[in-house]
C-alpha cells in the first residue's frame, strides 16, 4: 500500500502542476512518470491509492470477500475462494521477503511445505496426536519461523543470486528428504515418502471444528485479515523501512544505524512464519499433504502473485492471487474447458485492446483474424480435407464457429507442435517489428494462437498453465517489472 | 577542554589493499564543535578514512577512538548509534522511498518498538512513530524550502542532484549523531548552491550542535567553514592547520600540482 | 556398518564420477561465463541442456531411430553432436536477445525472475511438445548389429580395463568431447579477438562499451559458446544414460551451478574442476552412502564451500568499491 510516488501538490496553486516548469531538474527527472501517470494501469494503481485509504481498500475486499459464500457453491468456494486466500496469506508471506527486504528467496516454499507437514505431524492419524488448533498453530509458525531464521544465515554473507540458488537447494532438499529420504521414527515412515501424510485434522476454533467449506472460508478469511492489518502497521513502522531500506541500499541502510544482518533475518524469520501459518490451513483444508504441493511450480506461482500486482504492495499482493488464482482455476484440468476456452479468447481481446491504438485500428485487426480464419480454413480444407477434419475439443457454445474457422487436422499430433514452435517464434518476432509489419504479422499470430490452443492447449490446460505463468513472469519483467499496478522503480548500476 | 580528549581520534592508522597502501600512519583528530576539512587529491585516501572511521573498513594497524572509546571492529550500525553519521559520495540514497521516509528510516538506531509492538499498534510503536515523524519534519526544515512541505512524500529519485545531497545530510542528521562526516557535500552543486551550502556547514555546528569533518574539492567551502584543515597525499597526511597555511604549504601545491619544487 | 575397501567399486564410482563431472564442467562453464560477464545467474541454462538432449534426440529418431539407423555409428553422432550445439546455442542467444537485454539495467530481482520464467516456460514447452514420459537414446544398442535381441552396441565396448573395472567408449568418448572442447575454449578466452573482448567485457562492461566494443554482441556470443556446450552435454548426458525428460535439465543445472560456484564462479578450469568434484561426490555418494542422498550430499558441499569460501576454490576475492 505504499505504491505512491503522486504528482506534488501545490499548496495554493492548483495549476501549478500543469504548467512547463522548462530548466528545473526535477521536472525533468519526473519525466518517466508524468508519462506513465498518463495512461494504463499505472494510473489506475495511482488513483486507488490516492482515491481509497488503505483502511477503505480493506472494507471494499473484506465485504466483497465475505458475502463469497453466500452465490458460491461449494466446490467453487474451495477452488475460488479458499484457494485464494491461501495464496493471498503465501504472497504476504513472500513479499516481506522479497518485496520489502529484497532478498530473493527461492526456499520459501519449503517453509511453506514445512508448515503443512508439521501440521499434519501435530493434527493427524499419523503418530496419533491430535493437538487442537490453538495449540498446534502457533507451535507451527514460531518453529517454521526458527526453520525461517536458519535458511536466512547464508544471508548474511551472500549477495543476491548465491541466496537465491543456496535457498532454491534448499527447497530442492526439502522436497528430496520428504520425498526420498522419509526416515523412520518410532516404527514409521515420518514423512510418509511419496504418499505423504493423510487424514489430517480440521483447524478448530477453541475446540469447534472447522468442517464445512464455508466455516473454513471465513475462518481462513479472518486470518487473512488480520494478516493484512498486522502488515500494513508493520511496514509502516521502523522496522519496515529499515527492511525497505535495506533493500534499497544495504550498505547505506548499515551506514545509517540499522543492523543490516539481523534485519535480512527478521525478514526471513517473519515471512517463514506466515508461509508456516499457510500451511497449517493448507493442510487442514486439504486433509493430506504430498511432497508434489510444494513443489517449483508452486513456487513460481506465489512469485507470479507477489510480482503481478506490484512487488512491495500489499493491495498488489491481493489482487495477483485473485486473478492468478482464478486464471488458474479456469485451466484446471478437472475444470470444464469451456470456461477455460472463453477465458483465453477473453483475455487475448483484453490484451488487443489495451495493447493496439488507435482503436480503429483494433478492428482492423480482430475482423482480419476472423477473415483470415475462414479464409485459411477453406484453402486448407479444398486441398486436403484431412487437414480440417480433427473434433474440437468439448466446444460447448463455440464449438460449431471454431469447427469451421480453426483448422484441427486429424491425428494432429506433430501438426500441433508445429504451431506452438510456430507460434512462440512469431511471437518473438512480433516484440522486434515495429509499424505496418507488425499490424500485418499480429492477424496471422492471432490466428495461430486460436490454432495452438484448440490443438494443444486445450487438451493440457495444466500443461498450458505453466507455460503462460512462464511466459507471465518473462513478459512482465521485461515490459513492467513493477507489476500492473506499481510505479515503476528506479536503480542507480 | 584540553582535558577532555578529543571527540574523534586516530591514531597511527594505516590501511592497505593488496600490495596498495591507502592510508598510512594517520594521526586526525576532531575535537568538540569543530569543523575539519580534509583536502587532498584524487586517490589520496580521504573517503578511505571515512569508511575506516565509520567501520566499512577495518584498519590493518592503529587506533581509533571516538569519545574515548576504541571502535575499531564495530559493525557500522554500532558506530552510527554511537553518534558518528555520514553522507555519501556517490549518493547512496534510498531512492525508491519517499524523501520523508528516507530520514525517518534513518532513526532506527535511537527507536526500540518492537515488530510485535508495531503489528498490534501498542502505545511505545504509536509515541515513536509520532517522534520519529517529528523528527524527520524538523531535520527537513533545516533545508528551508529547498526540502519542503509538499517534497517530503516525492520519491527520492524525483529530487535533483543538489536536492539529494541535502537529503543525505538530513539523513544523517536523523540518526542524532554528535559527529557529521560529509564527503564532497558541494560535488554538483552550481556557484550559488555552493555558497548556500557553505552557510548550511556553519549552521550545522551553531543550530545543530554538530562536530563536523569533511572531504571537500571546492577550495571556497574549504575556506568558508574550517576551523582546521588536514591535507592528504599518497594516504599521507602533508599539512595540518588552518586554511592559510595549508594552502600555501609547498607540499600541498606539489601535491595538487605536481610543480617540481623543493626536492 | 563396516564394508571391507572395496577396490572394483572404488574404481567403478571414480570412472563413473569422473565422467559425470566432465558433464557437469560443461554445464558449469556456460553458468561461469555468463556469470563472469553479466553478473546474471542463467537459470534457464539447465533447460538449454534438456532442449540439447532432446534435439540430439531429434536427430536420431530422424535418421531412423536407435533401432535402425540410416548412417554409420560415427557421423550419426557427429551429426547429433552438431545439431545440438547449433540449436542449444541459438537458444542461448534468443533467450538473452528477449529475457535478458532488455532488463541490462533493471533491479537486480528482475533478470533473475525473469531466468526463473523462462526456465519455466522451456521445461513446460518441452513438456507440450514431446509429452511427460522419457525418451530414449537406447545407447546400449545404438550402432549393434543385432538390435532388436538386445545385442549391445559398440559403445559399451570396454576401451580399456583398470582393475577389472571396464571402461566403456562412451565414456572415452564424452571424456575426450570434453577435454576438446574445454582446449578449444581456453583458446579462443586466451588467443582470439573475441576472447579478449569477452575478457575486457566481463571486467568493466561500460568501459569496453567506451573503447569500440560491441557489448551486446560479445555477451550474445558468450551466451552461444555456454549454450552450445550445455548443447553438447545434454547429447552426452543421453548417450550414457539414455533416458532424456522434460524435467532433467531443473537438476543438471543446480549441480552444473553448484560446480561453477564450487571451483569459483567465472574462471573455466574452476568450472571443470568444480564440475569433477561435484561429479564425484555425487557418484561417491550414491555408491557408499545410497541414491536418495547423492541429491543432498551435492546440495551440502555448495553450502559449504559457500559459507566458508564464497569466492570457490580457485576465485579470486573482489573488494566492494564504497
Amino acid at each position: 500500500m505504499q505504491t505512491g510516488g503522486d504528482i506534488p501538490e501545490v499548496p495554493g496553486r492548483p495549476d501549478e502542476r500543469d504548467r512547463p516548469r522548462v530548466g528545473v531538474d526535477e521536472w525533468v527527472a519526473s519525466v518517466e512518470g508524468r508519462r506513465e501517470d498518463r495512461v494504463g494501469f499505472a494510473r489506475l494503481g495511482r488513483r486507488i491509492d490516492a482515491l481509497l485509504p488503505p483502511w477503505a481498500r480493506l472494507l471494499i475486499f473484506g465485504v466483497f470477500a465475505a458475502t463469497l459464500p453466500f452465490w458460491m457453491d461449494r466446490g467453487d468456494l474451495f477452488a475460488y475462494g479458499i484457494f485464494t486466500l491461501i495464496y493471498i496469506l503465501l504472497g504476504l508471506g513472500l513479499n516481506v521477503v522479497v518485496g520489502y527486504a529484497g532478498l530473493l528467496d527461492l526456499g520459501y516454499v519449503a517453509l511453506f511445505g514445512f508448515g503443512a507437514y508439521f501440521y499434519a505431524l501435530l493434527s493427524s492419524e499419523q503418530y496419533g496426536i491430535h493437538w487442537p488448533s490453538a495449540v498446534s498453530i502457533p507451535v507451527v509458525v514460531v518453529s517454521t519461523a526458527l526453520l525461517g531464521l536458519v535458511l536466512g544465515i547464508p544471508s548474511r554473507r551472500l549477495l543476491g543470486d548465491y541466496l537465491a540458488i543456496v535457498t532454491l537447494f534448499f527447497g530442492q532438499a526439502f522436497v528430496v528428504f520428504v520425498n526420498a529420504a522419509n526416515p523412520t521414527v518410532r516404527g514409521k515412515g515420518l514423512t510418509g515418502g511419496p504418499n505423504g501424510i493423510a487424514d489430517i485434522d480440521p483447524n478448530d476454533l477453541l475446540g469447534y471444528e472447522l468442517t464445512t467449506r464455508r466455516q473454513q472460508y471465513w475462518f481462513i478469511l479472518g486470518i487473512v485479515l488480520l494478516v493484512l492489518i498486522g502488515l500494513h502497521f508493520l511496514s509502516e513502522s521502523r522496522t519496515g523501512r529499515a527492511w525497505r531500506a535495506l533493500r534499497e541500499d544495504p550498505l547505506a541502510a548499515e551506514a545509517m544505524s540499522m543492523p543490516v544482518n539481523r534485519l535480512k533475518l527478521k525478514a526471513f524469520a517473519f515471512g517463514a512464519g506466515i508461509a508456516g501459518l499457510a500451511g497449517c490451513i493448507f493442510a487442514a483444508v486439504l486433509t493430506a499433504v504430498t511432497s508434489g504441493n510444494f513443489a517449483l511450480p508452486i513456487l513460481i506461482t506465489i512469485y507470479a502473485v507477489v510480482i503481478l500486482g506490484g512487488i512491495g504492495s500489499l493491495t498488489g499482493v491481493v489482487i495477483g492471487a485473485i486473478v492468478i488464482n482464478v486464471s488458474f482455476q479456469f485451466l484446471a484440468p478437472e475444470n470444464p474447458q469451456d470456461n477455460a476456452r472463453i477465458l483465453f479468447y477473453a483475455v487475448v481481446v483484453l490484451l488487443l485492446v489495451l495493447a493496439v491504438r488507435p482503436w480503429w485500428m483494433l478492428g482492423v485487426v480482430l475482423g482480419g483474424v476472423v477473415v483470415f480464419g475462414f479464409a485459411a480454413h477453406a484453402i486448407a480444407e479444398a486441398i486436403d480435407p484431412s487437414w480440417t477434419a480433427g473434433a474440437v475439443v468439448e466446444g460447448g457454445r463455440l464449438a460449431g464457429v471454431i469447427s469451421d474457422w480453426v483448422i484441427i487436422p486429424a491425428g494432429n499430433d506433430r501438426f500441433a507442435n508445429v504451431a506452438y514452435i510456430t507460434l512462440v517464434v512469431a511471437v518473438l518476432a512480433l516484440t522486434r517489428i515495429r509499424g505496418w509489419w507488425r499490424t500485418i504479422l499480429l492477424v496471422p499470430t492471432l490466428y495461430l494462437t486460436a490454432i495452438v490452443w484448440e490443438t494443444s492447449f486445450v487438451e493440457q490446460p495444466a500443461v498450458a498453465r505453466w507455460i503462460l505463468f512462464g511466459a507471465l513472469l518473462v513478459t512482465l519483467m521485461t515490459v513492467r517489472p513493477q507489476g500492473l499496478l506499481g510505479t515503476p522503480r528506479v536503480e542507480i548500476v | 577542554m584540553t582535558q577532555k580528549p578529543p571527540l574523534l581520534e586516530l591514531e597511527q592508522v594505516t590501511k592497505s589493499f593488496g600490495g596498495l597502501t591507502v592510508v598510512q600512519s594517520l594521526d586526525l583528530h576532531v575535537d568538540e564543535g569543530e569543523i575539519v576539512s580534509l583536502i587532498g587529491p584524487n586517490g589520496a585516501g580521504k573517503t578511505t578514512v571515512f569508511n575506516l572511521v565509520t567501520g566499512l573498513y577495518r584498519p590493518d594497524s592503529g587506533e581509533i577512538r571516538f569519545e574515548g572509546r576504541d571502535i575499531v571492529g564495530l559493525l557500522p550500525h554500532r558506530i552510527t548509534q554511537l553518534g558518528i553519521a555520514r553522507t555519501f559520495q556517490t549518493l547512496r540514497l534510498f531512492l525508491n522511498m519517499t524523501v520523508k521516509e528516507n530520514v525517518m528510516a534513518a532513526a532506527y538506531g535511537h527507536t526500540r518498538s518492537t515488530v510485535l509492538e508495531a503489528i498490534l499498534r501498542l502505545p511505545r510503536a504509536r509515541r515513536e512513530e509520532r517522534e520519529i515523524a517529528a523528527l524527520a519534519e524538523e531535520k527537513l526544515a533545516f533545508f528551508g524550502q529547498r526540502l519542503a512541505g509538499y517534497r517530503h512524500d516525492q520519491q527520492a529519485y524525483n529530487l535533483s542532484y543538489a536536492n539529494r545531497r541535502r537529503l543525505e545530510i538530513a539523513r544523517a542528521m536523523a540518526t542524532n549523531p554528535r559527529l557529521l562526516l560529509l564527503d564532497e557535500p558541494a560535488a554538483g552543486m552550481n556557484p550559488a548552491e555552493t555558497l548556500e551550502l557553505t552557510e548550511l556547514i556553519g549552521r550545522l555546528r551553531s543550530d545543530g550542535g554538530y562536530s563536523v569533518l569533511v572531504i571537500e574539492h571546492d577550495m571556497h567551502v574549504v575556506e568558508g567553514i574550517s576551523d582546521r584543515v588536514v591535507a592528504l597525499d599518497h594516504g599521507v597526511k602533508i599539512a595540518e592547520g588552518s586554511f592559510e597555511d595549508v594552502a600555501t604549504d609547498p607540499r600541498v601545491i606539489e601535491a595538487y600540482l605536481g610543480l617540481q619544487g623543493a626536492a | 556398518m563396516i564394508v571391507a575397501f572395496n577396490a572394483e567399486l572404488f574404481i567403478q564410482l571414480l570412472v563413473n564420477g569422473i565422467t559425470l563431472g566432465s558433464l557437469y564442467g560443461l554445464i558449469a562453464l556456460g553458468y561461469s561465463m555468463v556469470y563472469g560477464i553479466l553478473k546474471l545467474l542463467n537459470f534457464a541454462h539447465g533447460d538449454v541442456y534438456m532442449i540439447g538432449a532432446f534435439v540430439g534426440y531429434g536427430v536420431l529418431s530422424l535418421l531412423g531411430g536407435p533401432l535402425s539407423p540410416n548412417i554409420a555409428l560415427a557421423p550419426l553422432i557427429v551429426l547429433m553432436f552438431l545439431a545440438a550445439m547449433l540449436v542449444s546455442g541459438l537458444l542461448g542467444v534468443v533467450i538473452e536477445r528477449f529475457a535478458y537485454r532488455p532488463l541490462r539495467d533493471a533491479p537486480r530481482i528482475a533478470p533473475l525472475i525473469s531466468a526463473l520464467g523462462v526456465s519455466f516456460f522451456l521445461q513446460n514447452s518441452a513438456l507440450l511438445v514431446f509429452g511427460s514420459q522419457f525418451r530414449s537414446y537406447d545407447s546400449f544398442v545404438l550402432g549393434s548389429k543385432n538390435p532388436e535381441f538386445f545385442e549391445p552396441g559398440p559403445l559399451t565396448d570396454p576401451v580399456f580395463v583398470v582393475n577389472n573395472v571396464n571402461v566403456q567408449l562412451i565414456q572415452v568418448i564424452v571424456l575426450a568431447t570434453t577435454a576438446g572442447l574445454m582446449v578449444a575454449l581456453t583458446l579462443l578466452v586466451a588467443k582470439t579477438h573475441l576472447g579478449k573482448a569477452m575478457r575486457a567485457t566481463s571486467y568493466d562492461r561500460e568501459a569496453a562499451a567506451m573503447m569500440g566494443i560491441d557489448t551486446d554482441r560479445v555477451i550474445a556470443s558468450t551466451f552461444f559458446i555456454g549454450s552450445l556446450l550445455a548443447g553438447a552435454a545434454g547429447v552426452m548426458f543421453g548417450l550414457l544414460f539414455s533416458q532424456v525428460f522434460h524435467f532433467m535439465g531443473f537438476l543438471a543445472g543446480l549441480k552444473g551451478f553448484t560446480a561453477a560456484v564450487v571451483g569459483g564462479i567465472g574462471s573455466i578450469p574452476g568450472a571443470m574442476l568444480g564440475g569433477l568434484l561435484v561429479g564425484l561426490a555425487e557418484s561417491f555418494a550414491a555408491g557408499y552412502l545410497g541414491g536418495r542422498w547423492s541429491d543432498l550430499t551435492v546440495f551440502g558441499i555448495l553450502i559449504l564451500v559457500l559459507l566458508i569460501r564464497p569466492s570457490g576454490l580457485l576465485g579470486t576475492r573482489a573488494i566492494q568499491k564504497v
